[in-house]
C-alpha cells in the first residue's frame, strides 16, 4: 500500500507544479516541488529507498521537461542518496534541521541537474539565471519542508520500518 | 561492523544501478527510441485529464498570485499599452506602406511564404514549466490534428520554432530563440546560406555563425546589408522562404570574411497567442524528425530538424 501513498503524494506535487506553480513564481523562479518531494523521500525513507523513490519522482518530472529523460531522475536520486546518508549520521529530526537539510539538498539537486545537463550536451542550463534559481528554490523548499515532511513520512512509513528492520538484521 | 560495510556496499550498488538506468534512458532518448517516446506520450495523455481538472480547480490561485504581486507591473503595462495604442494608430498608414514594401521584397526574392502549404492553427496554452524551459511552449493541438515532431511553426510575422513533443491533444514547440535549435537560413541580400540559432539570455536575437559561404571558401563575400531579410533556406528541412528576421549586425574577420551575422527575430517568442503549424513534411522527403542526431545532445534532434 505504501507505493499507492507515495504515488499519490508525487502525483499531487506534479499536478501542483504543472498548474499552480506555472504562474506562482518568486522573482520569476518557480518553486521546485518535485525536488522537495525527492529530497524529503531521502530524509524520510533513508538513502537506499529514498534514492529509488526520488529517481521515480525525477522520471515523472522529466516527462514534462525539454531536457532528456533521466536527467532529473539521476539528479534527484543523487540528492536523496546524499541527504539520506546525512540524515542518518548527523541529524535528529527537528523541524529546523529538516528545513536546513532540504534547502541544501535542493540547491545540490538543482545544481546537479544543470551541471549534468551541460555534460550531456544541453546548452543554456548554466547561465546567470542559475544562481537565483538555486537560491530561491532552496529557500522556498526549506520553508515548505517542515509542513510537507509529515506527509512524506506518512507515505514512506512502511519503507522506513523495513529499512530499520534490515539494519538490525 | 561487517553488517555496516555490507549495507554500505549494497547502498552503493543500488545507486550505481540507478545511475546506469538513467544513462540507459538518456541514451535511448537521444536516439529517439520510438517505444520510449510512445510511453512518455501515453503517460502524459493519461495524466492530461487530471492536469486539466487541477488547472480548473486551482487556476484561480495562480491568477490571484499574479494579480497580487504583479499589480503595479500590470498598471504600468496598461499605461504603456495605452501609449502604444496611440502610437500604433498614428503609424497605421506607415505600417500599411511597410507591408506593401515587404510584399514587394518577397516577390523580388521569389519567396512564396506559406503559399499552398497545408496548415493547422493552434493557440499557445502555457509556457515556462519549471525553471529551465524558457524556450518551450505548449499548444492545444496534437497528434489527432495531424501534428508530428519536426514540423515548422510560424506566425504571420515569421518562423516561431519546431514541433518537439507530440501528445494526442497537446504538443510542445521548441522556439526559434532556443540556442539548441539550429536552422538553415538564407541571407536574402547576398544570397548566402548558413546555419543559425538563438542566443542564450536574449530571446529576440538569432546568430548565423556557421556554414556561411565566405567562412567555408575563405574568400571574402559581400556582407549582407543591415536591415536586409533573413529567411529559411531551400536546403533547410523547413519550407523555404519563411522569414526569420532582419540583419542587425555583421561581424567580419580582419580578412573580410563574414563571421557572425546577428539577426533580430521577426517573431516575439515571448508573446505568442496563436501559431500556425505547417503540415508539410521536410523538403528532402524524409519523415519529420527522422534525421540523424549529433551524438550525445538533445539539441542534435533540433539540428537535424534545422537543416543543413
Amino acid at each position: 500500500m505504501s507505493w499507492v501513498k507515495i504515488t499519490a503524494v508525487v502525483l499531487a506535487a506534479l499536478l501542483l507544479q504543472l498548474t499552480v506553480f506555472v504562474d506562482v513564481r518568486i522573482a520569476g523562479v518557480a518553486p521546485e516541488l518535485m525536488v522537495l518531494v525527492a529530497v524529503l523521500a531521502g530524509i524520510s525513507a533513508g538513502a537506499a529507498r529514498g534514492s529509488v523513490i526520488a529517481f521515480f519522482v525525477g522520471l515523472a518530472w522529466d516527462l514534462y521537461l525539454a531536457t532528456p529523460l533521466g536527467l532529473s531522475a539521476v539528479s534527484f536520486a543523487l540528492a536523496a542518496y546524499a541527504v539520506g546518508g546525512f540524515e542518518k549520521t548527523l541529524f535528529s529530526d527537528s523541524r529546523i534541521q529538516v528545513a536546513a537539510l532540504t534547502g541544501l539538498a535542493t540547491a545540490g539537486a538543482v545544481a546537479a541537474y544543470a551541471v549534468l545537463g551541460e555534460l550531456v550536451g544541453q546548452r543554456d542550463l548554466i547561465d546567470d539565471d542559475l544562481v537565483p534559481v538555486v537560491a530561491i528554490a532552496s529557500a522556498v523548499n526549506a520553508v515548505l519542508a517542515p509542513g510537507v515532511a509529515p506527509l512524506m513520512r506518512w507515505a514512506v512509513a512502511p519503507f522506513r520500518f523495513a529499512e530499520v528492520r534490515g539494519a538490525n538484521g | 561492523m561487517a553488517a555496516d560495510a555490507m549495507q554500505t556496499r549494497r547502498l552503493r550498488y543500488r545507486l550505481l544501478l540507478l545511475v546506469l538506468t538513467a544513462l540507459a534512458l538518456l541514451t535511448l532518448d537521444f536516439r529517439d527510441y520510438g517505444p520510449l517516446e510512445t510511453i512518455q506520450s501515453g503517460l502524459r495523455d493519461l495524466l492530461r485529464p487530471l492536469i486539466n481538472a487541477t488547472d480548473v480547480a486551482l487556476g484561480p490561485l495562480g491568477d490571484l498570485w499574479t494579480a497580487a504581486w504583479d499589480y503595479n507591473e500590470l498598471t504600468n503595462e496598461n499605461e504603456q499599452l495605452r501609449a502604444e495604442l496611440g502610437r500604433l494608430r498614428s503609424e497605421a498608414i506607415r505600417v500599411e506602406a511597410d507591408r506593401e514594401a515587404y510584399r514587394r521584397l518577397l516577390e523580388a526574392t521569389e519567396i512564396d511564404y506559406l503559399g499552398n502549404v497545408e496548415r493547422v492553427t493552434a493557440s499557445v496554452l502555457r509556457d515556462l514549466v519549471g525553471n529551465f524551459t524558457d524556450d518551450v511552449v505548449t499548444i492545444d493541438k496534437g497528434r489527432r490534428h495531424g501534428i508530428r515532431p519536426g514540423l515548422a511553426v510560424v506566425t504571420s510575422s515569421g518562423f516561431v520554432g519546431r514541433i518537439d513533443t507530440v501528445d494526442t491533444h497537446r504538443s510542445t514547440i521548441e522556439l526559434v530563440s532556443s540556442p539548441e535549435l539550429v536552422i538553415g537560413v538564407r541571407l536574402v541580400d547576398n544570397d548566402d546560406v548558413g546555419l543559425g540559432h538563438g542566443v542564450a539570455g536574449d530571446p529576440t536575437v538569432f546568430a548565423v555563425d556557421a556554414g556561411l559561404r565566405g567562412s567555408e571558401t575563405a574568400e571574402p563575400v559581400e556582407p549582407p546589408a543591415v536591415g536586409s531579410a533573413v529567411v529559411t533556406a531551400a536546403e533547410s528541412r523547413y519550407p523555404a522562404g519563411i522569414p526569420i528576421g532582419w540583419v542587425t549586425e555583421v561581424a567580419e574577420t580582419e580578412g573580410g570574411l563574414v563571421e557572425v551575422v546577428t539577426v533580430e527575430l521577426a517573431t516575439d517568442a515571448r508573446d505568442l497567442g496563436f501559431v500556425t503549424i505547417l503540415l508539410t513534411p521536410p523538403t528532402d522527403g524524409a519523415e519529420p524528425d527522422d534525421g540523424p542526431r549529433q551524438a550525445g545532445t538533445q539539441s542534435s534532434r533540433n539540428a537535424a530538424g534545422g537543416g543543413s
